[in-house]
């Protein structure tokens, strides 16, 4: 199954980077261009220069029927649970989980640092579940961040095959995940096999009770994220696979060039 | 004999450099009094609260309107199909769109307390700017938000926002774009007309 996602995605990725690329116009064996010459980059409204469709999503009526079966579960299942949790537990509480739960995936940004070559960014995450695990009580505090100002270097499998050269593939809607591509799904797959938690417990319903219990703690902390999209949105659809794909485009794009780069700025 | 031109050239150039200098001022020059603007009548003790929100809404918006280029972002959020629509038409969008970025974003940040802007960098190319700057506030993880300028006489004015690579303008105009698609302009004035009454609607509540 997985190998087959991977094939599915090798096979999209060569038609979704030639439309991403001509937009940005980034050479192969260019420098990569520099972030803020990329904001300046975007002459969509140049005179008789027609957009370029930036994103793939041929999948779009079968995706849109998933955005409206997660719209449901939001509003009638997810929101009044959260009010709930949210009235159960004080705020700190929450954030302590959340901490939790972090600390407890440090093995797959670990992993997805090493996997981009990012030694120094692995390292800082060695050293973050060390004090977290330690000073941080199991976690559960975040000392590495606020006592030695040490952030936590997110990598997803996602962003290392993206950071690889692997290309999107179709976009996707899934329900209860949300937005997604097959690249980031098949990701999101990977990293499941490198959180400890199906070390410990390997029942699926552990795991799955686990996932969705993380996401209802981050639903928890930040709860205007999905409903504001719906507010400021006439499309909430394309508002959300416009912001999933440049959010993670952004994320793959940090590779240590540019970090130096901005550094020297 | 052959110098002398050479140091007249290098005075002129000199005296035009200096002088296109004085003229114009950098992008985050024209960006700092805006957002210092909008963040003071946002923290205004004696314009806060619910029965000074008209009041306070109409400052903001006339430091906003001096700041951000409401036609320029109107023009290129519609992209192609902007030069299809006739001067009358043209003009109610704006007006709809403008109304929405003041409906939506207003309110949002009436809700923020304790922020901090941090200007990074400003990078210049032709006429257009950008200008990186980090969002520091007490209940959120620092942000990147980069604001993209184009040129006005002596001024520069913001036409889009950036947020953690996501840009504002970019995601408007591609919901644009879809809609445009099935409903034609017709369509979506009437949505937006419709999204701007909910706002109006919920206020009045």
């Amino acid at each position: 199954m997985l190998s087959l996602l991977l094939c599915c995605s090798f096979g999209c990725s060569q038609k979704s980077s030639a439309v991403a690329f001509q937009d940005t116009a980034i050479e192969d064996d260019e420098v990569p261009v520099d972030k803020m010459d990329m904001l300046l980059n975007d002459d969509f409204f140049d005179e008789g220069k027609v957009a370029e469709e930036i994103y793939y999503d041929p999948l779009e009526p079968m995706n849109r029927v998933f955005f409206e079966f997660n719209d449901k579960l939001y509003y009638w299942f997810l929101s009044p649970l959260n009010t709930a949790y949210t009235a159960i537990l004080p705020w700190d509480i929450r954030f302590s989980i959340g901490n939790f739960v972090n600390n407890l995936a440090a093995p797959i940004r670990l992993v997805n640092n090493l996997l981009q070559l990012k030694i120094m960014d692995a390292g800082v995450e060695i050293s973050r579940f060390l004090i977290n695990s330690t000073l941080g009580v199991f976690g559960f505090g975040d000392p590495a961040m606020l006592e030695f100002g040490l952030a936590p270097r997110e990598e997803d499998f996602g962003q290392t095959l993206g950071y690889w050269g692997v290309g999107e593939g179709v976009y996707l809607c899934v329900p209860i995940i949300g937005p997604s591509n097959v690249r980031d799904l098949v990701g999101f797959t990977a990293d499941a096999y490198t959180h400890p938690m199906v070390y410990y417990i390997d029942e699926l319903y552990v795991s799955a009770g686990y996932y969705a219990g993380s996401r209802v703690n981050l639903l928890s902390l930040n709860p205007e994220v999905y409903e504001d999209l719906k507010k400021y949105s006439l499309d909430p659809y394309v508002s959300m696979r416009q912001v999933y794909l440049e959010y993670r485009r952004k994320k793959i794009d940090d590779n240590p060039m540019q970090r130096r780069s901005d550094n020297e700025l | 004999m052959i110098r002398k031109p050479l140091v007249f050239l290098l005075v002129c150039f000199v005296i035009f450099c200096a002088h296109v200098a004085v003229a114009s001022s950098s992008p985050t020059d024209s960006l700092r009094p805006t957002l210092e603007g909008v963040i003071d009548v946002i923290r205004d003790p004696n314009l806060a609260g619910v029965d000074h929100k008209k009041v306070r809404r109409e400052k903001v918006m006339a430091i906003a309107t001096r700041g951000f280029d409401f036609t320029e972002m109107s023009k290129r959020a519609l992209g192609a199909a902007w030069r299809d629509l006739s001067q009358e038409e043209r003009q109610y969008f704006e007006e709809l769109f403008t109304k929405l970025l003041e409906n939506a974003y207003i309110g949002k940040l009436e809700g923020y307390s304790g922020q901090e802007i941090v200007y990074q960098d400003e990078r210049i190319k032709g006429n257009r700017a950008a200008v990186a700057t980090i969002v520091k506030s007490s209940d959120t993880a620092p942000f990147s938000v980069s604001y993209v300028m184009l040129q006005n006489g002596s001024d520069w004015l913001v036409y889009d926002l950036n947020i953690e690579g996501v840009s504002f303008l970019r995601n408007y105009s591609e919901q644009f774009k879809s809609i445009l698609r099935k409903d034609k302009f017709a369509g979506l004035v009437k949505i937006l007309e419709e999204k701007n009454e909910t706002f109006e609607k919920e206020e009045s509540n």
